[in-house]
Order: C-alpha cells, then sequence, then structure tokens
C-alpha cells in the first residue's frame, strides 16, 4: 500500500467521518474526552458496533466502569444488539468494572508494577476474534485505581503501542473533571493520542443545554476546526457537520 | 443462593483448611521475580500446612487476570484482598496472619 495514503478507519457514525477526512487514521489511538454524560460510552460503543456491523472490523470493547449488562441494555435502546454480536463473536465486551464481586481489594501498592495484566487480557480476546478496533472506557478510572502516576504513565504508553501494533485502531475515553479545564484527571491524555475528540453539553439557556463535538486534533488529517452540533437521537449519536453549534 | 453459599464453603473445607495465596505473574513483567522470592521467603516462616501458594502466569492463562480484574503486575492475592508491586514481607504477614484468623471465625462459628 501507498505510505502517502493514510488508511481510514470509517467510524460510521453518522456526519462524523466527515468531520476528518473520512476516519481515524487506521493503527492510531484516539482519546474522546468530555464531561461526565457528554455521550464518551455511547459514541466509543457505537464506534465498535458499527465495526462490527458495516465494516467487517470485530472489536473488543474494554469496560473499566460500566458493568456490560447496562451497556447492552443501553446500546439496545438505539437497535444497537450488542448481545448478538457477542454470540457471533463479531464483538468481545470484556467486563473489567468494578461490580465483578470476585475482585479483591486493593490494600497496598508499591511504585514496582507493569500493565502486563491487562495487556494480556486484552491481547487475548484480540486475537481470538481478530480485531482490528479497541476501546478502553474508561482510562479515567485507572487513576482513581493507582496512585504512581509515572508508572500509570509509561505503562499506558506502552499499552496503547502494543495494542496498535497488533493491528488495531485503539479509543480511549477519558472524564474531565466537572471544574476542569484539560482534558483529564491523568494529565497525559492528549500526549497518548494521535487524535483528541472533544464533546460537549453545555448549557445555553436557564432550561436548556446543547450538545456539540470538536476534533480538537488529529495526526495527518485536515479536520474541522470547528464545534459542530451533535444530537443523541433514537439511532444513537449523530452529528452535523454542516451546523456550528451554538453553544460554545 | 445461601444455599449455595454454604455448600461451596463447606467443600472448600473439606479439601482443605489451607489458606489460599494466588500470586499472579507474567512472562514479561520485571518485577515479577524479586515478588515471588519475597513471597515465597514469607511464607516459609508459616510452614506449608498453613498456606498453599498458587502461582498464575497471567501470560499463558489471561482468563485467570480477567475473571479477577487484575490489571497490574506482581499483584498478590490472599482472602480477597491483594497487593500490587513487590510486597513488603511485614504487608505479606499481616494478610496471612489476617486470612488465618478470618477462617477460624468461620470454623468457630459452625
Ligand atoms: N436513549 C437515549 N436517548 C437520548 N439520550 C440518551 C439516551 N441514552 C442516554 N442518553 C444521554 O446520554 C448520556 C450518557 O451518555 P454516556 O454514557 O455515553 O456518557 P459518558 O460521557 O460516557 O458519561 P460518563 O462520564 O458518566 O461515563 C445520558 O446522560 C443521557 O443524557
Ligand atoms: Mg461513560
Amino acid at each position: 500500500m501507498n505510505d502517502l495514503i493514510i488508511e481510514r478507519v470509517k467510524t460510521g457514525i453518522p456526519g462524523l467521518d466527515e468531520l476528518i477526512e473520512g476516519g481515524f487514521p487506521r493503527g492510531d489511538t484516539i482519546l474522546i474526552a468530555g464531561k461526565a454524560g457528554t455521550g464518551k460510552s455511547i459514541l466509543a460503543t457505537q464506534f465498535i458496533y458499527k465495526g462490527a456491523t458495516e465494516y467487517n472490523e470485530p472489536g473488543v470493547l474494554v469496560t473499566l466502569e460500566e458493568p456490560p449488562h447496562l451497556i447492552k441494555r443501553n446500546m439496545l435502546r438505539f437497535g444497537m444488539d450488542l448481545e448478538k454480536l457477542e454470540k457471533e463473536k463479531k464483538i468481545a465486551i470484556v467486563d473489567l468494572s468494578p461490580s465483578k464481586e470476585v475482585t479483591p481489594v486493593t490494600i497496598g501498592e508499591y511504585p514496582s508494577f507493569d500493565l502486563s495484566g491487562l495487556e494480556a487480557i486484552i491481547l487475548n480476546h484480540v486475537k481470538k476474534i481478530k480485531a482490528t478496533r479497541v476501546v478502553l472506557d474508561t482510562l479515567s478510572i485507572m487513576a482513581y485505581k493507582f496512585k504512581s502516576r509515572d508508572i500509570l504513565r509509561e505503562e499506558f504508553f506502552k499499552l496503547a503501542a502494543t495494542i496498535t501494533r497488533a493491528g488495531c485502531t485503539l479509543l480511549l475515553t477519558s472524564e474531565i473533571p466537572a471544574q476542569e479545564q484539560g482534558l483529564g484527571v491523568f494529565d497525559i491524555e492528549a500526549f497518548l493520542a494521535s487524535g483528541v475528540i472533544v464533546l460537549y453539553n453545555e448549557k445555553i439557556s436557564d432550561t436548556s443545554r446543547s450538545r456539540s463535538i470538536e476534533v480538537l486534533k488529529l495526526r495527518g488529517s485536515k479536520h474541522s476546526s470547528r464545534i459542530h452540533s451533535m444530537r443523541i437521537t433514537d439511532e444513537g449519536i449523530r452529528v452535523w457537520p454542516g451546523e456550528i453549534s451554538p453553544g460554545v | 443462593m445461601a444455599d449455595k453459599k454454604k455448600r461451596k464453603a463447606s467443600t472448600k473445607k473439606k479439601k482443605s483448611d489451607k489458606i489460599e495465596v494466588v500470586f499472579f505473574k507474567s512472562d514479561t513483567c520485571a518485577f515479577c521475580p524479586r515478588a515471588e522470592e519475597v513471597i515465597r521467603e514469607t511464607l516459609e516462616n508459616f510452614g506449608s500446612e498453613v498456606f498453599e501458594l498458587k502461582v498464575v502466569n497471567v501470560s499463558e492463562n489471561p482468563d485467570a487476570a480477567e475473571e479477577f480484574g487484575i490489571f497490574a503486575l506482581p499483584t498478590v492475592m490472599i482472602g480477597g484482598i491483594s497487593v500490587t508491586g513487590i510486597p513488603e514481607p511485614d504487608l505479606l504477614m499481616k494478610m496471612v496472619l489476617g486470612a488465618k484468623v478470618m477462617t477460624k471465625k468461620k470454623d468457630g462459628s459452625k
């Protein structure tokens, strides 16, 4: 293949691909940042769903926060049947949410560890279903789980590199704390990713809010530099490329 | 539900009264060999009748890491609590003793 042409991975999210020259660059790490409830999980899960149903790209959804049964229930409201895809081995949902009963309570952490456990868990599923998309929802949980930030930073770089080297396009979500200006609790998220997308749900009057989406950066892409309207419809997330958001 | 729990506990007891210590490691983990040494040395003080050390190599058995939600290695797990990184012997001792007390309590209440 021509090295000069960046192969694009279509998100399949209506309106989004038009903002990013057709899709994410294949094999990149993309960060979806936003405050609570802005639609990060829905967008990321929709990326996995569309990959499996429309582009023949199996995907692994690693959930560190919401338990799988709730994700399935929520996505079913958009007509997206994850259970079925899981049975067909087109997607894998990896449950690393805190709701698992057997997970031991950590009472000590020494700054001499790596994330090779998480890496092995993810790669195991990537191999099993020959995945080319991976979502990790959400990175922010790691910052609460572990104290040693320096190790986390380094290990996350390694992990992202390993997953993308295995042929996957990686989507990470990160929650921007309510009063925060930056991109997340980690302060590494933006460096880690070659693309950053920010979701907003801003108050536009006393009684209403407006959702919008911004492509903050995307490697090798002439992306839109405006903030576009976004809505969560009965079919999931939809972006209006021609509509500039009134909110921000 | 309660029935199931009881049965589970009793089969476990019949099998052994030993405290299960599970050590998670991987092929690539640089700190794991040292952590394993520390754990073995510490546990030796208790004698092998007291505990049972189970080593899980996550590179070979990623499903086990997934089941228990173990991201970071090395991690040692004793009776529902865990420590990540090369553990200090003191903390390990406390964990084993804590687990011993717990099993004693269970026996006493029967
Ligand atoms: N069926 C639906 N129709 C319209 N909007 C919905 C529907 N389901 C969820 N939403 C909206 O989406 C939001 C949740 O989206 P999502 O879980 O993706 O947010 P998030 O950014 O991941 O939040 P968090 O940081 O809490 O994980 C809800 O707060 C709600 O406003
Ligand atoms: Mg979420």
